[in-house]
């Protein structure tokens, strides 16, 4: 082992700066100086950006340094610091998958050096890139593969691995010699098991960790230490509430009398954080919440490894050092995402490492391994593993980088969805509330939760579609893909870009098809730890709890709810016939109306409580020809009922109709059917008062149109006609719910007035002389 | 017989003194805490208690509890309470227990009242008073249910002018109960007025064989908690059905006090609340009486006197009023477009918890203070 570290040590002499990652794979680091390490050459040897001068491509092989500096260079550009060191990864230094697609045609084009976009996201360290061109071009002669990726010294061979493994070799070794980072911790004692009054929170800014911010706030009586990226205090102060206000979450002066903003990076040796302050927080934390991570479906294990692996066992040495206390860890699922997994319980083993192809997955996976390590040493590590984080199911607040967003408001849009097992999902209120639980309740410490909540089956999903009047088509996955990425290409929406690119990555495809063709999570430890505390059970991630969800992501153009233009859901004729005349006088001009009334969505009835209407409206007093409907609306019930004047004449429908003449003239109509506490309350559900004007002007002609009686059941009910592209039953169902819904608001609507008949009359009683005591 | 009550110990006739509200429960400075004899111009004793802030100039807060509840509801000693909030944030609270109050006997014992004198005679003369002593500071109004349906109709009857601010919680001009709710408040009414005049809260006043037992074995039925106390309010609402509070956001101590906390429901307050709830609108009760001519007939009618900006909040959880404030906003925003009227929903909370939880003053008050700070 020595002689390894000597030889290290001599090679890195000469190539300091492609060594410096390498060198921490050894055991002879622990997390923080291999931290301080990467640090150090990332902030020491940030190169300038070249003169234009310096562009131009220069041919043939090159040395390795000399062509990791010029791709930094050209990379350093799509940062926002404007530069990039060597052995720096270009994501967590800000760069985008955009900026990704960007950074590779500048790279062919200024450098001559043809890079995947793959290969981009696997690893994007300059020098990695370099490493890669140099190999594939066959001009690696300057550096020979043994020593591009140093194996950990502790299995002297390269890693084996069996043949239908599909994680890439030197990702292995890399995690090899992470998960050996973790036998460096402390060791350390156990901790008081009381419930937490100080605790480090981690990644407040995210979505679940802002939610299980205020989530320890309420439930606890805790001072919570938020670890922001910023500058400095009060940028983080800033960025920390934007975040929670983003997230429709409370940023009031109570909550910040509660926590304390420490700007810091979990990138980090000590989190960035002063000495003082890291030993400070040593001794005085009794809790250490682990909720930061990248999430990028995208990126590879070298990418993310430095926030997801090595931030971890920065807050377990964190965890180990000064006052035991115990660290809760927010992993994922994704530890199971291997393709053919046949069970994801608490206590199951975990997928196999060499089959896991997404970094995000391997770098989770690695995470969790790491701390299983350090609960040899003592530490007590709760590991919380959500699944898919749905939105809040109150206020709709959802993770926009999410993939699961991006699903769903394709599903939506395209009216299909692809044959999948389970959704292993739950909203986040769910996932924080417990999880928080688990923080605050000493006994629940120290064991694996899956947070998945109960798994929505492909039937759940397409049921729940088809109760918000969206009937999905079920497809293959890959027809599906095809498809879907077609659909976004020929009629691209920004806001799902990120769902393209990921549809078109050979690895995000892999951990998309592992999470659609796992089986259900099982969650014992969890429901029984959710039945002691008397938490809300998990509950399926229904249509009720989504449409929250769903309306945030429709409202930010993700996904689309149905609209007035659409080919309707639901439409039947409603004809009138009645008289008009001027304000005051009599109705004596004939006054008749040929509507037809549409919904797009039940989701549009049972929200805005609206029907959209098209048609024509005949009234020679305004002109001798038809006038069209330009825009029109009717709400039922309005205002639930409330009466315009003091009285019993509560609204049951309001009409209102921007019309257009012939001349091109534009006119309004207002009309209202009220509810009486009167024994004509047949007439009343079909008698329209109506008011008429030009627009902008006052009502000029009032009257009243009716629906005749013979007509009313021949168009308004026999005459339903549903959206074509759905299946018979599905027509039948559409009919049934509006009949219901519509008959119910109706019947609602005209009891009012005669409860309240009836409750003057129940007054009128003798008022009892009291018999109880006490007087 | 294994079940026997004791028969209820006779009061003495109060020939010498007044009645005299409950002492308050808090965690205050006992010398910082004024409290105001103060008697309606009817005649009636109300509690009006002044928190001193320490230093003067600053602007005054009106805190009006819902019915059968108390101004207790704003001092929670066992949580962060919005009188300390207040206090921290530079204003100076008032805390009127109008005669719907359970530090005061009206509910149990007292003479009858209907909303009309709540509106008429406590808020006005209780505003004039604070008036009296801040001189020209702001005013602002914090009101909790039936405290702020009763403010509303002070405020369209012309009563409370000028005032800086209105933050109404639960209910406001447009008071909307589920039909079930009102059909079980109507027939329990009914059914019960010739026999009782008051629904108890608190079992071990009561006793367990009493002819109130079968209220609360009713109220019991598919209730979570075993606490009677707590199964009659969350799991009920006095009998109607609603639920008050999300079990979860109460304190184990909260929990405990309920009894303490709201009183018992008199029963004879239920034409009036019907005829409300059923018209959707804030009404007037005497229509003969020209006592309370000042009052208008139908409050949403004369929303127009409203003269000063209202927040309207809600748990989007509420149990009992459902949306009712939401309805308001909206019939607000088409009918008196004029007026500054926001609306704000407090998601995954219900009606009491409000104010009465755990969390409030995260969730809540923060919207409270954001109003009050920017009108102050």
């Amino acid at each position: 082992m020595r002689e390894m570290n000597e030889n290290m040590s001599a090679a890195a002499g000469r190539r300091a700066t492609e060594e410096a990652i390498e060198r921490g794979g050894g055991v002879g680091l622990t997390v923080s100086e291999l931290l301080a390490k990467v640090q150090v050459k990332g902030v020491a040897e940030a190169v300038a950006p070249p003169s234009p001068a310096h562009r131009a491509p220069s041919p043939g092989p090159r040395d390795l340094t000399e062509l990791a500096t010029a791709v930094a260079a050209v990379a350093g550009r799509y940062v926002p610091a404007g530069r990039l060191a060597l052995d720096a990864d270009f994501f967590d230094a800000g760069g985008t998958s955009v900026n990704a697609v960007e950074l590779v045609s500048a790279l062919e084009g200024e450098l001559g050096v043809a890079v995947d976009l793959d290969e981009v996201f696997a690893d994007a360290r300059p020098v990695a890139l370099a490493k890669r061109h140099l190999a594939s071009t066959g001009a690696a002669i300057a550096v020979p593969e043994t020593e591009a990726v140093q194996p950990p010294p502790v299995a002297a061979a390269p890693v084996t691995t069996p043949p239908d493994s599909t994680a890439r070799p030197e990702d292995l070794t890399q995690i090899l010699a992470d998960l050996a980072l973790a036998d460096r911790l402390p060791f350390t004692a156990s901790p008081e098991p009381l419930p937490p009054r100080r605790v480090l929170l981690t990644g407040a800014t995210g979505f679940l960790g802002s939610h299980m911010l205020l989530d320890l706030l309420r439930h606890s009586d805790a001072h919570v230490y938020c670890l922001v990226r910023a500058a400095d205090e009060e940028a983080a102060t800033t960025r920390l509430g934007e975040a929670l206000k983003s997230y429709s979450l409370p940023w009031s002066s109570e909550v910040r009398r509660r926590i304390t903003v420490l700007p810091g990076d979990i990138r980090h040796p000590h989190l960035g954080l002063s000495d003082d302050t890291w030993h400070t927080l040593a001794h005085e934390l009794d809790s250490v919440v682990s909720v930061a991570a990248a999430v990028d479906f995208l990126r590879g294990y070298q990418s993310l490894r430095t926030s997801n692996v090595l931030g971890a066992l920065t807050l377990a040495e964190l965890a180990a050092t000064g006052r035991p206390k115990p660290l809760h860890h927010i992993s994922s699922i994704a530890v199971f995402n291997e393709v053919g997994i046949p069970s994801m319980g608490e206590d199951d083993p975990l997928a196999h490492i060499d089959r896991l192809v997404a970094g995000y997955d391997q770098t989770k996976w690695a995470a969790e391994v790491a701390l299983r390590r350090a609960r040899d040493h003592g530490l007590v590590v709760t590991a919380l593993r959500p699944g898919g984080i749905g939105g809040h199911s109150r206020t709709g607040a959802y993770n926009p980088q999410d993939l699961s967003s991006g699903l769903i408001s394709a599903f939506g849009r395209f009216r299909t969805v692809p044959a999948f097992r389970y959704l292993n999902a739950a909203p986040v209120d769910w996932v924080s509330r417990v999880a928080v639980a688990a923080i605050c309740e000493p006994d629940a410490w120290g064991f694996d939760y899956n947070l998945t909540g109960v798994p929505n089956t492909l039937d759940d999903v397409v049921r729940d579609m088809a109760f918000g009047g969206m009937h999905v088509r079920v497809q293959d996955w890959d027809e599906w893909r095809t498809d879907a990425l077609a659909r976004l290409e020929a009629d691209p929406i920004p806001e799902l870009a990120f769902l393209s690119r990921v549809l078109q990555s050979p690895t995000a495809l892999k951990l998309c098809e592992a999470t659609l063709k796992g089986p259900a999570a099982v969650a014992e430890r969890t429901n029984t730890l959710v039945e002691a505390l008397g938490l809300p059970p998990a509950a399926r991630y229904d249509a009720r709890a989504q449409v929250k969800t769903f309306e945030a992501l429709a409202h930010d153009g993700l996904a689309r709810l149905p609209q007035k233009d659409d080919q309707p859901y639901l439409w039947f004729t409603e004809t009138t016939t009645g008289g008009v005349g001027p304000v005051a006088g009599t109705p004596d001009t004939p006054c008749s109306m040929a509507l037809t009334l549409s919904i797009a969505s039940m989701h549009q009835l049972v929200s805005e409580r609206r029907v959209d209407v098209r048609g024509e409206v005949t009234c020679p007093a305004l002109h001798h020809e038809p006038l069209t409907v330009a825009r029109g609306d009717i709400w039922i019930r309005p205002d639930e009922g409330i009466p315009h004047q003091h009285g019993l004449r509560h609204q049951l429908l309001r009409y209102r109709l921007e019309l257009t003449d012939a001349d091109g003239g534009r006119w309004w109509l207002e009309g209202h059917k009220y509810a009486r506490a009167r024994r004509d309350v047949w007439r009343q559900t079909r008698a329209l008062t109506v008011e008429l004007g030009r627009e902008g002007e006052p009502a000029s002609l009032t009257g009243e149109v009716v629906v005749p009686a013979n007509s009313y059941v021949r168009d308004q009910i026999d005459g339903i006609k549903v959206d074509p592209r759905l299946t018979s039953q599905e027509k039948r169902a559409a009919k049934l719910t509006w009949l219901a819904w519509f008959g119910l608001e109706m019947g609602r609507g005209l009891l009012g007035p005669f409860a309240r008949a009836a409750a003057d009359l129940l007054d009128l009683r003798r008022t009892q002389t009291p018999t109880e005591h006490h007087r | 017989m294994i079940f026997r009550t004791t028969s209820p110990r006779p009061t003495l006739r109060k020939v010498r003194t007044t009645t005299a509200p409950r002492p308050l429960r808090h965690r205050l400075d006992p010398t910082k805490v004024e409290e105001i004899p103060f008697t309606a111009s009817d005649g009636v004793r109300l509690g009006l208690t002044r928190i001193d802030p320490g230093e003067r100039g600053h602007p005054a807060v009106l805190l009006l509890h819902g019915h059968t509840a108390s101004a207790d509801m704003f001092l929670l000693p066992e949580t962060r309470n919005l009188v300390d909030v207040l206090l921290d944030e530079g204003y100076e609270p008032w805390l009127l227990d109008w005669r719907g109050s359970c530090r005061l006997p009206y509910n149990e014992t007292g003479r009858r009242y209907t909303y009309d004198d709540v509106a008429l005679y406590d808020i006005p003369e209780a505003v004039a008073h604070i008036r009296t002593r801040i001189g020209d500071r702001p005013l602002f109004a914090v009101a909790h249910c039936i405290g702020s349906l009763t403010l509303s109709l002070s405020m369209t009857a012309g009563l409370v002018p000028g005032l800086a601010g209105v933050a109404s919680q639960g209910v406001f001009l447009t008071p909307k109960l589920a039909g079930r709710t009102s059909l079980r408040m109507t027939l329990a009414g009914e059914l019960l007025k010739s026999r009782i005049d008051h629904i108890p809260v608190d079992f071990r006043k009561v006793g367990l064989w009493s002819k109130y037992t079968p209220l609360f074995a009713l109220a019991s039925r598919k209730a979570d908690c075993p606490d009677p106390t707590c199964q009659i309010l969350h799991n009920s609402a006095w009998g109607t059905g609603a639920s008050l509070f999300v079990h979860e956001h109460l304190t184990d101590t909260t929990h405990g006090r309920l009894a303490e906390l709201l009183g018992p429901a008199p029963l004879w307050i239920l034409p009036h609340l019907r005829r409300i709830e059923l018209a959707r609108t804030v009404v007037r009760w005497h229509d003969t009486d020209h006592r309370y001519r000042a009052l208008p007939q139908n409050a949403l009618d004369a929303a127009a006197t409203i003269d000063t900006p209202v927040l309207l909040l809600a748990g989007s959880e509420n149990g009992l009023w459902l949306d009712s404030q939401q309805l308001c906003h909206d019939v607000l925003a088409r009918r008196q477009p004029q007026l500054d009227v926001t609306y704000t929903e407090i998601p995954g909370y219900g009606h009491l918890d409000t104010f009465l939880g755990r969390g409030a003053a995260l969730d809540v008050f923060g919207h409270i203070l954001d109003f009050l700070g920017e009108r102050r």
